[in-house]
């Protein structure tokens, strides 16, 4: 049967969104959980899973166009349906074709949680009230009441799972039940890892995991959840952008002075907070590197919502500071702090992650003086800070002095921004973060 | 504080409002020598004399006219119905005259009228002396409805009615009478009408009642919580008028509802209280709300058979279970 497609709402506050990009184009086949649009909303860009499996019928709503939420943008279902009720009134064929009755539906084998898409899913008034406040969605509950009906107890216990935010949109996407999970978190939450093992574990994965040869000196990893992710990821970024980087070496010696006359005041400031905060404050000047492109625009963002690059034991995480430009330093400090052990500890909520207009990883810690990092898409760049030694450098006057010395190394898509407006961004960080006074 | 009967609550309440003010007098069918059947009025007579605590013909219609004519023109009158049943034989009374004269009259006059009796099962009395009435008097406009389920509540709830300027109707019950609790003394001890009274608080399944049907599900609450069900039962106390927030806000904590009474479930008062719920906490509901009530029929002179007509304390658990998915 075939189903409608919304503008969903992404946050309280949303009330339209718009529409960048189309991931599946009519007649292709989607997939529940995955991406099938990009779309922006007044706060942030976020990539929007298919809800439903079948083939993309229709797009009603193209790229660039802004729909109010709950606004049907397309319809999806069996190739060749009749999809002429489920057009928006208005258009001929609609007003011409009587809603025919549906035909009946076969009763769905195996798992109860899952109903076929838009069979109607029968739960009580407060089941439905509590499902909406806590963010349950109904067709993933098992009812316990008379003839499969949900109620409130079937709710409670399915949000009083414990688990992580990350587990749980993992879970989600991948189809796992996680009332079946035992959590290795802290009192027994349950984590991402947990999820990805039972993924992993899931008939499917097995059959995917059977394909992997494994010779007696080699070690397998199976390619599941986060890897693979990531793997897409920046292969997607890299066969996609035309990206390339710039590098400037910084004077650091100033900004280290400014560290240690704070850390004597007893104030806690990193090097890399100084970075962060120094391009938050270049990107407001560069509008054009804080941006985002679609097939036929490219959309600068007024707001700066900086990604943090985080290792975590699972892989990379990206957390985004919000708003950093409009921080103070110990201000953008503490949160990055708290997002890298948010990060570390699988306690980041899904809006942590979205919406990042510019990335900054650094690789000081390890030891690297200079690399070339891949952009965080559908971002146009990333700097890449190296860690900070002490060189013999020749200064304006032709002395030769001691100084403190870091790489700062931007990629940028050339699409978006040519080289010498990147150029001018990075000088512009470089300056920024070699003279500290000009934050004050 | 004392431990006193039901009925002596009753009779306690009638002698202090009497001799407190003298407007206030008593009549009814056997009210003199036997102080009623259940003694309610026992010596009254002996203390105020028959000019203020006298018998009536066996003639409803005839002196609950009288009862009415009296509140007009000033007096407090107590009208007592041997039994709620006879209430029938003075229907235009009631419903056309005394719930409808200050009303009809421009509010010119004041009825500070109360017309108290008993009802119910318990006593094998068969079909026409057994019946819960108060349904039908909650349905007509102009009649304040109350029903106690104490003795406590009883005395509260009657100082109040015979205070009030309006004309009130007591339900008692007559298994109820003999039952004991602590009573006030305090001669100005009443009970607002209009309230609800939590008579144990819980957190699964509100069980709405009346009368004897109060003890009935405060006993079926007890069978509940040993199966882990928590009840909270709530008695109206008045019908009319009826404290529709409590009720609602717990249910809209429970999010489930029994309502159970002695009256017949067909278009009793319960069907009132589970739709009023259902509009008011739609959203709040994890089960629809049931209705327990007295079997569509006669009640029976049989007492196994009257058990058999009227809900038992098995079958509110048993509901309660139902709505819990328990």
């Amino acid at each position: 049967m075939a189903t409608t497609i919304i503008m969903p709402k992404q946050g309280l506050q949303m009330t339209e969104g718009l529409i960048l990009r189309w991931l599946a184009k009519e007649g292709d086949t989607i997939r529940e959980g995955q991406p099938l649009f990009e779309m922006e909303t007044d706060k942030l860009t976020i990539t929007i899973d298919a809800n439903v499996t079948g083939t993309l019928l229709k797009i009603l709503r193209g790229e660039g166009e802004l729909v109010p939420i709950t606004e049907v943008i397309a319809i999806a279902g069996e190739p060749g349906e009749d999809i002429s009720g489920l057009l928006p009134s208005g258009s001929a064929a609609a007003s011409e074709q009587p809603e025919s009755a549906p035909a009946p539906q076969p009763e769905p084998e195996g798992n109860p949680a899952k109903p076929v898409s838009g069979e109607r899913v029968f739960a009580t008034p407060r089941a439905r009230m509590h499902a909406q406040e806590r963010q349950v969605d109904l067709r993933t509950v098992a009812g316990s009441g008379p003839d499969g009906l949900i109620i409130d107890r079937d709710i409670q216990e399915k949000a009083n799972i414990r688990a992580t935010p990350l587990a749980r949109k993992e879970a989600e996407k991948a189809g796992v039940a996680l009332d079946g999970i035992a959590g290795t978190g802290s009192h027994g939450k349950i984590v991402l890892a947990d999820v990805l093992e039972k993924e992993e574990r899931r008939p499917d994965a097995a059959a995917r995991d059977a394909e992997i040869s494994e010779e007696a000196d080699e070690t397998a990893i199976p390619l599941t959840g986060m890897r693979r992710i990531i793997a897409r990821r920046m292969k997607e970024s890299l066969t996609e952008m035309a990206q390339a980087n710039h590098r400037m070496e910084a004077d650091m010696t100033e900004a280290v002075r400014l560290r240690d006359q704070l850390k004597a005041q007893g104030i806690k400031v990193s090097y890399n907070d100084i970075v962060l905060y120094c391009t938050a404050r270049a990107l407001t000047e560069y509008p054009r590197m804080n941006s985002v492109m679609t097939d036929n625009a490219i959309i600068e963002k007024r707001r700066v919502h900086l990604g943090m690059a985080v290792a975590t034991e699972d892989g990379l995480l990206v957390p985004v500071i919000r708003d950093a430009d409009r921080m103070k330093l110990q201000e953008l400090g503490g949160r990055a702090r708290e997002l890298g052990r948010l990060a570390r500890e699988g306690g980041l909520r899904p809006d942590d992650m979205t919406g990042g207009t510019f990335t900054v990883t650094n690789l000081g810690m390890f030891g690297v003086d200079t690399f070339t990092p891949i952009i965080n898409a559908p971002e146009a760049g990333i700097l890449g800070v190296g860690q900070i030694r002490k060189k013999a450098v020749v200064l304006d006057d032709d002395s030769i002095a001691v100084r403190s010395m870091m790489w700062l190394s931007l990629t940028y898509d050339h699409r978006v921004i040519d080289g010498a407006p990147a150029a001018q961004f990075l000088r512009r960080v470089k300056q920024l973060i070699e003279q500290p006074a000009l934050l004050l | 504080m004392s431990v006193k009967t039901y009925a002596k609550a009753v009779r306690d309440t009638i002698a202090a409002e009497m001799r407190r003010d003298d407007r206030v007098f008593l009549m009814g069918e056997d009210v003199e020598e036997i102080g009623s059947i259940f003694g309610c009025t026992a010596d009254l007579t002996k203390e105020f004399g028959r000019e203020r605590a006298f018998n009536t013909p066996i003639s409803e219609a005839g002196f609950v006219g009288a009862g009415l004519g009296a509140a007009c023109t000033g007096m407090r009158p107590i009208v007592e119905l041997l039994y709620m049943d006879f209430s029938f034989v003075a229907m235009d009374q009631l419903l056309n005259q005394v719930a409808k004269t200050r009303y009809v009259f421009g509010g010119k006059a004041k009825i500070p009228l109360v017309i108290r009796g008993q009802q119910g099962i318990g006593r094998g009395n068969a079909a026409t002396h057994s019946q819960s009435v108060e349904t039908i008097f909650m349905h007509f406009p102009g009649l304040k409805v109350a029903c106690p389920s104490t003795g406590r509540d009883a005395a509260g709830l009657l100082r109040t009615a015979i205070r009030d300027d309006n004309p009130v109707m007591i339900f008692e019950h007559k298994a109820l009478y003999p039952t004991k609790c602590d009573v006030p003394d305090d001669p100005e001890f009443m009970l607002p009408f209009g309230k609800a009274d939590i008579k144990r608080p819980g957190t699964d399944v509100t069980i709405v009642a009346n009368l004897l049907y109060v003890k009935r599900s405060l006993e079926a609450a007890e069978e509940l919580a040993k199966m882990g069900i928590s009840a909270e039962v709530i008695d109206p106390m008045t019908l009319v008028p009826l404290d529709r927030e409590t009720i609602v806000e717990s249910v809209k904590k429970t999010g489930r509802l029994v309502v159970v009474h002695e009256a017949h479930r067909t278009a009793g008062w319960g069907a009132e209280v589970a739709s009023m719920v259902t509009e008011e906490a739609f959203r709040y509901l994890d089960a629809p709300p049931l209705r327990l009530g007295t079997k569509a029929c006669p009640l029976p002179f049989n007492v196994d058979l009257e058990n058999a007509a009227t809900p038992q304390v098995s079958d509110i658990v048993e509901a309660a279970r139902k709505v819990c998915y328990r």
